[in-house]
């Protein structure tokens, strides 16, 4: 590769960069700026507003909120989804294809379509949970299930998962004992970063939460929105803040990711 | 008695299909553990679909297509969906066109610098929805850094983020690392000695990529754009969240429909809702062709 | 001036040197192989020579003319890969128009260029083919013909046989040669198997980490290895020290030696051996190794481990472990290695 080529690949690598980083960085600005009015550099530099925000006792009960339901809902994804993902891998490799299809289906229906039903038949039914962090937790079940699948049946197929079984079962294993002592572990690491993934887009889900529970059961998202006629400082504290749990958990995943192809 | 011997891989199948038939309707036990996550999956996800689709259908307790009738009949609706569907293909051929270019030059810098971009990526692709319109207002809002620096510079006059173009600028912002996500694996098929020996055979890098590049990473280009399309298609919290609500597209259109102060309208919702759903149905399908396209190329 | 001249040709990467101080000449319509281990440098020298990785210093003359800032474009050389590199979107007629497309030449006489190349190199039939419908002996003669029909100046194989199964990768050598010497096509080829090497060549390069270390014709490097990697490498030579070699001759020997297992010869009773025949040296034999055509004895003679060739003529003759033999060396044959 030339000196030329070599300048143009890094060019576009930085300039597409910057773009993207451009809105992070204002809005870093703006979160420790004491004012910024009409000029295109702030006043001053403070960080009185993440001091505000973070002994907001209602931020960190919305936080706390996100944080919950966002992991319930994980956990219950992990626990159910695995047994399940067994046994397509190992009893009925055919049903494979019709849980392919399933998991299209939060694609082909956004969440604001879902919630058009959710809302009627949950609301005043047999099934109140309308209003409660109970349908969040079902909601955010289905988010999450697409990202597990896929990562875990990725997982899977780098295994030997018949020859594994079976050595298990020669020297004396159940199957139950070789799902706990041998496949999960090997899934250990793929699952890992599946669940940091889904758990930085939960923490970043708004339309459920908007449409389903509101301000009944404020998550980090509705409490952000409902903080947007309060100083533009605050809530870019409160945004930078939110961003910075994203990049650890992200960064935590891609780590994870990488061990398994090394 | 068994004067037959079988070969290795036959007898390995034939003590496999034993283990599976000894006593037949045992066979069927593992399914069991299918059914709390069928159970969950149905109740969040399949029911609220088929209340839609079939009360799409029903006004005042009766079958009717006076619903879809509605739809049709109602300029505003539809111009929910000329919105939806100009921002899905504007913004998804912008930032798939951007992505090419990155992704084609990400994978020849040096290994340190392509990590820690491929890393940053992965985090901006969460940076959307709510915290994406604030930055996003801070940034080319009224008094926004960047609106007043380009003001300054003459470009512009003015800017309104609230608008069509606003719009499109975030949404361009938010499919890029998606778009870069999807077709960085993608450039795995292109082989590094196809570069070189179209080098040597007189091809310069326009006619390399015009010929052989682009031409293998179709399916990879199309299936990325349609997830593209039906990501924008979706989105909402972005476009609510910037807009309050003010802006006509599907989503927007849908949920003020089910939530919110004026009269509610759920069936109505429901059968724009279908036909979102078809749309986005049609695309997943013609991606889940191309992907098996591709696999059959490989193969 | 040959017609390829390579002068003192250095490449780095970072910190490391991947080759330097390459000099060489090639004459028209010579068959030279670039051989060495894995990781001598041989396959950048090869893209560097074709203009695909840049060199830190030197020059490279094709035909009186200096193309050592050219591009790839420019420099009239064919490549052959290890990978075959055919382009999967197009067809196997396709494939082999490219380079005569670049050159914008009438497509009818593409069509008779592309017909001629496709007979030498026996594909008829295969033209609307896809190369992923091809084995792999069919995928590389179609990245051969790729490479010949735009009639090339130099030719660069970089390991082209390799990936292929041993009895396609004899027949296409075989291919590879008589071709080259229908159209006298100036070749360089590399590979790390050295009865490749021996096989197609006029002359090799024999290079090891990242410096030519000897080059000539096979015969000549295979009987006159310079130096101890040239030894090791190039056959199954016996490397003794100069006190081994001393004690096992019965002569002062200064200096490392090399010794052929073909070239040790077991006494006969009753034959006359002539004066350039040492005098015989007792051993035992501890275990020998069928290699088809030829049996491998490891013998131990004066307490050094040699192993002795002997031709397969019949298995009554076959000497068991511990039986004991005496052993006569060619003092000509004998080769001094630094």
């Amino acid at each position: 590769m030339t000196k030329t080529d070599h300048y143009y690949h890094q060019s576009v690598v930085y300039g597409v960069c910057t773009l993207l980083f451009l809105p992070i960085l204002a809005t870093f600005l703006y979160s420790i700026s004491s004012s910024w009015g009409a000029t295109i550099l702030p006043d001053g530099l403070s960080f009185k507003w993440y001091l505000q925000l973070w002994q907001d006792v209602r931020f960190i009960e919305a936080f706390g909120r996100s944080l919950l339901i966002s992991s319930s809902a994980l956990l219950l994804c992990a626990v159910l989804i695995l047994p399940v993902m067994f046994v397509l891998f190992y009893y009925f490799p055919k049903l494979q294809k019709v849980f392919n299809f399933l998991i299209l289906l939060p694609f082909a229906v956004p969440p604001v379509v879902s919630s058009v039903g959710l809302l009627q038949l949950y609301a005043d039914s047999s099934l109140p949970i309308v209003g409660t962090p109970w349908i969040l937790i079902g909601t955010y079940f289905t988010i999450a299930v697409p990202f597990m699948y896929r990562a875990i049946a990725n997982s899977f197929s780098a295994l030997n998962l018949h020859d594994l079984i079976d050595s298990a079962h020669l020297l004396g294993a159940t199957t139950t004992q070789a799902f706990f002592m041998i496949v999960l572990p090997n899934l250990k690491k793929g699952l890992l970063a599946a669940l940091f993934l889904s758990f930085s887009f939960l923490l970043g889900e708004f339309v459920f939460a908007n449409m389903l529970v509101g301000t009944r059961y404020e998550t980090l998202q509705i409490y952000l929105y409902n903080m947007r006629q309060t100083s533009g400082h605050f809530t870019s504290a409160l945004v930078i803040s939110y961003f910075a749990f994203i990049f650890l958990f992200t960064w935590l995943a891609s780590r994870l990711s990488r061990g398994i192809n090394s | 008695m068994n004067s037959i011997v079988l070969p290795d891989t036959a007898q390995i199948k034939t003590a496999r299909f034993a283990k599976l038939t000894t006593g037949s309707l045992s066979r069927f036990k593992p399914l069991w553990l299918l059914l709390p996550f069928l159970l969950l999956f149905f109740l969040f996800q399949i029911a609220p679909m088929i209340w839609i689709i079939i009360n799409s259908f029903v006004v005042e307790q009766q079958a009717s297509l006076e619903n879809y009738h509605t739809v049709f009949n109602s300029a505003f609706i539809l111009q929910s969906f000329s919105n939806s569907l100009w921002l899905a293909f504007t913004s998804s051929s912008v930032s798939l066109v951007l992505a090419l270019f990155f992704v084609a030059s990400l994978r020849k810098v040096d290994s340190a610098l392509r990590d820690a971009v491929v890393a940053f990526t992965n985090m901006t692709a969460n940076f959307s929805g709510v915290p994406l319109a604030f930055a996003f207002i801070i940034l080319l809002g009224f008094n926004g850094a960047l609106t007043l620096l380009l003001k300054e510079a003459g470009l512009i006059d003015d800017f309104n983020l609230y608008g069509q173009w606003g719009l499109l600028a975030l949404y361009i912002y938010f499919q890029i690392p998606l778009a870069t996500l999807l077709l960085y694996p993608a450039f795995d098929a292109l082989h590094e000695d196809w570069q070189a020996a179209s080098d040597l055979l007189g091809a310069n890098r326009w006619q390399f990529w015009t010929k052989i590049a682009l031409p293998v990473l179709s399916p990879a280009l199309l299936g990325t754009f349609i997830i593209l399309i039906a990501n924008a298609i979706g989105a909402y919290a972005s476009v609510y969240a910037l807009t309050s609500g003010n802006y006509n597209v599907v989503t927007v259109r849908i949920a003020s429909l089910v939530s919110g102060d004026i009269f509610l309208e759920p069936n109505l919702a429901a059968a724009i809702s279908v036909l979102l759903m078809v749309i986005l149905g049609l695309i997943t399908f013609i991606n889940q062709r191309l992907i098996r396209r591709s696999y059959h190329d490989k193969n | 001036m040959s017609f390829v001249t390579v002068k003192q040709l250095l490449k780095r990467f970072g910190e490391q040197t991947v080759f330097e101080q390459i000099n060489f000449t090639i004459q028209q319509g010579e068959f030279i192989t670039l051989l060495g281990p894995s990781g001598c440098g041989k396959s950048t020298l090869l893209r560097s020579l074709a203009g695909l990785y840049p060199l830190d210093s030197g020059e490279v003359w094709l035909d009186n003319k200096n193309i050592t800032s050219l591009k790839p474009q420019q420099r009239d050389i064919g490549m052959v890969f290890q990978s075959y590199a055919l382009f999967p979107n197009l067809t196997v007629q396709e494939n082999i128009a490219f380079g005569l497309k670049m050159k914008k030449l009438p497509s009818s006489k593409i069509q008779r260029q592309v017909a001629e190349i496709i007979e030498l190199v026996e594909l008829g039939g295969k033209e609307r083919a896809y190369p992923q419908q091809l084995s792999g002996g069919q995928k590389q003669r179609v990245a051969l013909a790729r490479a010949l029909v735009v009639k090339p100046q130099l030719l660069l194989l970089d390991e082209p046989l390799s990936a292929l199964d041993a009895p396609i990768r004899k027949n296409l050598r075989q291919q590879i040669k008589s071709i080259q010497k229908e159209l006298n096509l100036t070749t360089l080829f590399v590979t790390h198997d050295q009865e490749e090497a021996m096989t197609l060549s006029d002359r090799i390069f024999l290079m090891n980490k990242g410096k030519i270390v000897q080059q000539g014709s096979a015969e000549h490097i295979y009987t006159q290895p310079g130096n101890e990697f040239v030894a090791g490498f190039m056959g199954n030579y016996n490397l003794l020290s100069a006190p081994q070699a001393s004690q096992l001759l019965g002569l002062t020997i200064q200096g490392k030696l090399a010794i052929r297992p073909e070239s040790i010869y077991v006494r006969e009773r009753g034959r006359e051996y002539a004066a350039h025949i040492s005098n015989p040296t007792a051993a035992i034999i501890k275990s020998h190794q069928l290699l088809g055509n030829i049996i491998r004895y490891q013998v131990q003679a004066k307490g050094c481990d040699i192993a002795v060739d002997l031709l397969n003529r019949s298995s009554e003759r076959l000497l068991q472990p511990g039986s004991a033999l005496e052993l006569l060396f060619n003092l000509n044959e004998l080769q001094q290695v630094s």
